[in-house]
């Protein structure tokens, strides 16, 4: 199995599967991991990342397909823990003893890899400086969150599982979580993070893997994701008072009125340039103008919202407007 | 350098004592900074020989108590009382906690591995239990009760009785799935059994003695007083039915431990 797998792949799943009861949270999940790679599974919740994620954590027992962690099968027990000696986990709830200090927690897990980092510059790397004797519980949420993130990096990981990261970040702890994270990669660090959270896929990921009611429905850097930089581009615009579509010179349909405000129509074109000519041709013909005039392409949102409504049960669907 | 550390890590592993000592100190850390568990801990069994000490401190050996003085029945069943108390009690209402709120998930999520975790548990449950024990014969000492000549074979079943009953406490631990009932589970199933083992005051119903000689504690308050009161050695036929419930707990444990919290 394992010389089917390229040299430079950190990570592979094939064909994954797995059932709770009749659920079936993962159905024929693919994908790989290059090393040095970011690589964000995205998704609505019950999308099947965390199980996906669990199953490769060595956590869950996977019901069909192949997995491989760094040249090892994450489900046989006895390749366990020298995985997790290669691997640094972030979950996805904060679980840490409350009454240990931050230098405390981090130096007992140091104590359980064979070659850590120092607790001292992990504790800068995540933004502890200065709180190294606080007790665990008197940190505030986005604190101890760093904390877990500390926790993850101590054992110097070749690979990095990272379970919803920023969940409870203000906007600036989130920035710093990233550049961590960034920084991570530039040092060779391979990652694995889920998140829902469109911005951070878009921010941090080299590619993203779109998963939606347990299988994937698009792979692919961010920028390209789901034919996204291939799509039509959207000319919209307010109506001037007067005119009906059926006067301007390209067809265009009304959007609805919620999405841009009364009276505006998008024109979607392959040509964006020569089809703004002819409008702005059109209204000075006219001597008219187009009022809130955009042109843009479909954004990582709208593509996510397109594709996860598709395959995904109408729960699910519901859920990712969390 | 960085990305070429492909397969295999240069470092070794740490060895397996150095990292039970790592574990047991940190255990040790985490229970002294909570000063409640701690103080209550080590007060309860003081104060338990202060009171039977206050009540029955000039009853002098008589039939009631077996032979022995008050003092000298209740200073080795207040020392079980103490070993029960921090190695079945409060390591099944731990776990069940730590395990609640996502701790155990965290420790399986390193690679920390799970004897070590355990090891480091029962050294620490054993150490408290030695503090425990050595306060108590410490106050019985101050009522008079004299200092046992039979170390060893305290010692020893003292080690099984701990072993036994920490084994007990991971099996409830196991079998129990929230951390909100782990302690009425634990006492529901302990305080019956205290009693009729003869932990607060000494049995005298043939029938009732021959049941709880098969149940844990009896065996280990009947193990415990000899060498302590009577001047014998190892009793080998309460420290096997000791022995055969660890076992038991043991069992239980390793097939049905979780370490994720979740229904059922």
């Amino acid at each position: 199995m394992r010389a089917q797998l390229s040299d430079d792949a950190a990570l592979a799943v094939a064909g994954l599967r797995k059932s709770y009861g009749r659920v079936q949270a993962v159905r024929d999940v693919s994908f790989t991991v290059r090393r040095g790679e970011i690589v964000a599974l995205l998704g609505p919740n019950g999308a099947g990342k965390t199980t996906t994620l669990e199953i490769l954590e060595g956590f869950r027992a996977r019901d069909g397909g192949m997995a491989h962690v760094l040249g090892r099968d994450p489900g046989q027990q006895s390749s366990l823990r020298e995985l997790r000696e290669r691997t640094g986990l972030v979950l996805q709830d904060i679980a840490v003893e409350p009454y240990l200090t931050v230098r405390e927690t981090i130096a007992r897990q140091a104590g359980y890899y064979p070659a850590p980092r120092g607790v001292a510059e992990v504790i800068g790397q995540v933004g502890l400086a200065g709180l190294e004797r606080r007790k665990v519980r008197a940190l505030s949420g986005g604190q101890k969150r760093r904390l877990d993130l500390a926790l993850g990096l101590i054992g110097d990981p070749e690979l990095l599982y990272l379970d919803e990261p920023t969940t409870g970040f203000d906007p600036a702890a989130r920035r710093d979580a990233w550049d961590l994270v960034r920084h991570l990669r530039a040092s060779g660090t391979t990652v694995l993070l889920t998140t829902h959270d469109m911005e951070e896929a878009q921010a941090l990921a080299d590619r993203v893997v779109l998963l939606s009611g347990g299988a994937v429905v698009a792979a692919g850097p961010p920028g390209t994701l789901g034919g996204r930089d291939a799509e039509r581009a959207r000319i919209t615009f307010t109506l001037p008072d007067g005119y009906t579509t059926a006067d301007l010179p390209l067809p265009a349909a009304a959007l609805p009125p919620q999405a841009a405000g009364t009276g505006a129509v998008a024109v979607e074109t392959d040509s964006p340039t020569q089809a703004l000519y002819q409008l702005t041709d059109w209204a000075l013909q006219n001597g008219t103008v187009l009022a809130g005039l955009t042109v843009d392409r479909p954004s990582l949102e709208d593509i996510y919202l397109e594709l996860t409504s598709q395959g995904a049960p109408d729960g699910a669907r519901e859920e990712a407007t969390r | 350098m960085t990305t070429a550390t492909v397969t295999g890590r240069p470092a070794p592993r740490r060895h397996n004592l150095g990292l039970l000592a790592h574990q047991v100190r940190y255990e040790q850390l985490s229970f002294w900074r909570n000063p409640q568990s701690a103080i209550f801990t080590f007060v309860f069994p003081v104060v338990f020989v202060i009171i039977i000490g206050a009540l029955f401190g000039g009853v002098t050996k008589s039939s009631y108590f077996g032979g022995l003085s008050a003092l000298q029945y209740y200073v080795p069943t207040i020392a079980v009382l103490s070993v029960l108390g921090s190695c079945y009690g409060q390591l099944a209402v731990a776990l069940a906690a730590r395990r609640q709120n996502g701790i155990l998930k965290r420790v399986r999520a390193t690679p920390l591995p799970a004897w070590a975790y355990f090891g480091g548990l029962l050294a620490h449950c054993m150490l408290v239990s030695v503090i425990d024990i050595a306060l108590i014969v410490g106050v019985g000492r101050l009522y008079g009760v004299p200092f046992p000549s039979h170390w060893l074979a305290i010692a020893a079943t003292l080690m099984l009785g701990a072993v036994s009953f920490c084994a007990l406490g991971v099996a409830v631990a196991s079998v129990i799935s929230n951390a909100e009932a782990a302690p009425a589970v634990a006492q529901l199933v302990l305080f019956p059994l205290l009693f009729v083992s003869g932990t607060y005051m000494p049995i005298h119903s043939a029938l009732l003695n021959r049941i709880s000689g098969w149940l844990p504690v009896r065996p280990f308050n009947e193990a415990l007083t000899g060498p302590f009161a009577r001047h014998a050695g190892a009793d080998w036929r309460h420290l096997a039915v000791l022995a055969v419930w660890g076992g038991a707990g043991a069992v239980v444990a390793v097939r049905r431990f979780r370490w994720e919290p979740g229904a059922g």
